[in-house]
């Protein structure tokens, strides 16, 4: 088994007259954290939907954990549940608990049985930090506790890949911290991660490499010394200094 | 954002409490002038009264048999017009378009006294295929009770404009809710059948709840039907006695506390829901 767990290769995607992704190719191996920025509309969250195949690419080939991503059934719930997506409102099920949104896929999915479902579900809440939060409801928990919830429900699955879609911006600046550690916390135990983020702290502190995207095509990737230090095109380069204030 | 929720509650809390008093004081005063007109008054309105009681049976039974095939049918017609199959999708649509395009009095009519023609039609071509044949006598030999018939006709009516309340209750639900369930490698019906109908539900109670009532309203109709119903029997009444006023203020008093009580069991069903989702 080699050691790299996404291989994506010529992707193509558009919405439209809209291109989203223009012939994107990358590879991710185990356990490391790549990081894509760019501009709004580069395409980033495109990407990582397409990684568990919430969008239909037009072309190319996705390769997840030597599961090629084909369009059929079977396949895509195979990699859906080796895969934990986080989204940037968190979509939590307003009808749950915290407790009850980490045991439902698990026991639907995994087929846990219940006492084994909220143990995990349990250690997880422990794990981000909010155990005491179990029986509240979403509404009932701050924008950052709920996208904790959020990650230990993903983590319940036992991913082997962990997908971030913006996972702070809809977050309140005193609550993006508490968020940002869990995130570093899974780094540092060696999970695979794919982020969109801006959040530069978390960025320079986790990323093994940093992927520079605009208008659906990947224009840099490297280090973050060498993206934040050295970059060798134009269009990072400004991107940057809009950023990095 | 707790403040915000708090308001929230509170104040259609106090709002709903108002309108459920005066909601029972009806109730109890419908009923109140039924028990004391047959009372004071036994002859002809208690007659009458105890006369009218199968036909409420029946109209209840009605009611409730064709709502649960109603909440069926809303339920697959519902999921019918949201489906990306176009030919699920079409079909789902040609049923709603075209049951909301005729009057309920005339669709019932046409399954009481046109539908056994087109059957009879039907069952002799097929009898010439000698491989259909049996189903072509089947189709010759079946008659469809009125309660059958009344049943069929209510349920085909009320489940297309079911249908319509179910699909804008589940595109109601936003659409992370799906791709989170589904992220999470739930097929699309466990993702229906966990995430998104039990909050769909919650958005749709009310105007199911209005249905119902207007349901157990429109089951007069199935009196051209010779079901039994509240409805025929007050004109099996008035045609033996002549007694036109007394039986139809007997029979409207009768609708007006079925329909005014079981407005009343929805409201408290939709403040419990209310409260529930917090």
């Amino acid at each position: 088994m080699s050691d790299e767990i996404i291989r994506i290769e010529h992707l193509y995607k558009r919405f439209g007259h809209v291109v989203a992704l223009d012939d994107v190719s990358l590879s991710v191996k185990r356990g490391e954290v790549v990081v894509i920025i760019g501009p709004s509309g580069a395409g980033k969250s495109t990407l990582l939907r397409c990684i568990n195949h919430l969008e239909k690419p037009d072309r190319g080939t996705i390769i997840v954990d030597g599961i090629p991503l084909t369009h059929e059934k079977a396949n895509i719930n195979k990699i859906r549940a080796e895969v934990g997506m986080v989204f940037q409102q968190f979509n939590l099920f307003p009808h749950l608990t915290a407790l009850e949104n980490i045991t439902l896929a698990q026991i639907v999915v995994r087929k846990r049985s219940r006492q084994e479902a909220e143990r995990i579900a349990m250690e997880l809440l422990e794990k981000v930090g909010i155990p005491d939060k179990a029986h509240a409801y979403p509404a009932q928990l701050s924008g950052g506790q709920q996208q904790r919830v959020a990650i230990a429900r993903a983590l319940a699955m036992q991913p082997k890949i962990m997908l971030f879609d913006e996972p702070t911006s809809a977050l309140d600046p005193e609550m993006i911290k508490e968020v940002l550690d869990v995130m570093l916390q899974l780094a540092r135990e060696g999970m695979t991660m794919v982020v969109v983020s801006h959040e530069m702290g978390f960025v320079k502190a986790a990323a093994d490499r940093i992927i520079f995207m605009d208008a659906g095509k990947i224009v840099e990737e490297g280090t973050v010394e060498q993206i934040f230090n050295n970059p060798r095109e134009e269009r990072t380069k400004a991107f940057l200094s809009k950023i990095l204030i | 954002m707790a403040a915000e929720a708090e308001r929230a509650i509170a104040f259609p809390t106090r709002k709903l409490r108002i309108t459920f008093e005066v909601g029972w004081v009806l109730v109890v005063l419908s009923l109140f002038t039924i028990l004391t007109l047959s009372q004071l008054k036994p002859q002809p309105f208690g007659r009458i009264l105890r006369f009218l009681l199968d036909g409420v049976m029946v109209t209840m039974g009605l009611t409730v048999v064709s709502f649960a095939f109603i909440l069926f049918i809303g339920l697959i017609g519902g999921l019918g017009r949201l489906s990306k199959i176009p030919l699920i999708y079409g079909i789902a649509t040609l049923y709603v378009e075209i049951i909301r395009g005729i009057p309920l009095m005339v669709q019932l009519l046409y399954i009481w006294f046109a539908l056994p023609q087109l059957m009879d039609i039907i069952g002799f071509k097929l009898k010439t295929i000698s491989a259909f044949a049996g189903i072509g006598q089947w189709l010759i030999d079946l008659k469809l009770s009125p309660f059958a018939a009344a049943v069929m006709g209510l349920s085909i009516c009320y489940g297309a404009y079911m249908s319509e309340i179910f699909r804008a209750g589940i595109e109601s639900i936003p659409k992370g809710q799906m791709e989170a369930a589904r992220s999470l490698g739930m097929s699309y019906f466990q993702a229906m059948r966990y995430v998104i109908l039990p909050q769909a539900f919650r958005v749709i109670l009310p105007p199911i709840g209005n249905e119902f009532v207007a349901l157990l309203k429109d089951s007069s109709l199935v009196s051209v039907l010779a079901v039994s119903d509240l409805t025929r029997r007050g004109r099996e009444y008035m045609a033996r006695t002549f007694e036109s006023l007394e039986t139809w203020t007997m029979v409207a008093l009768i609708y007006l506390f079925l329909t005014l009580f079981f407005s009343r069991l929805v409201r408290i069903m939709e403040r419990r829901v209310e409260f529930e989702v917090k």
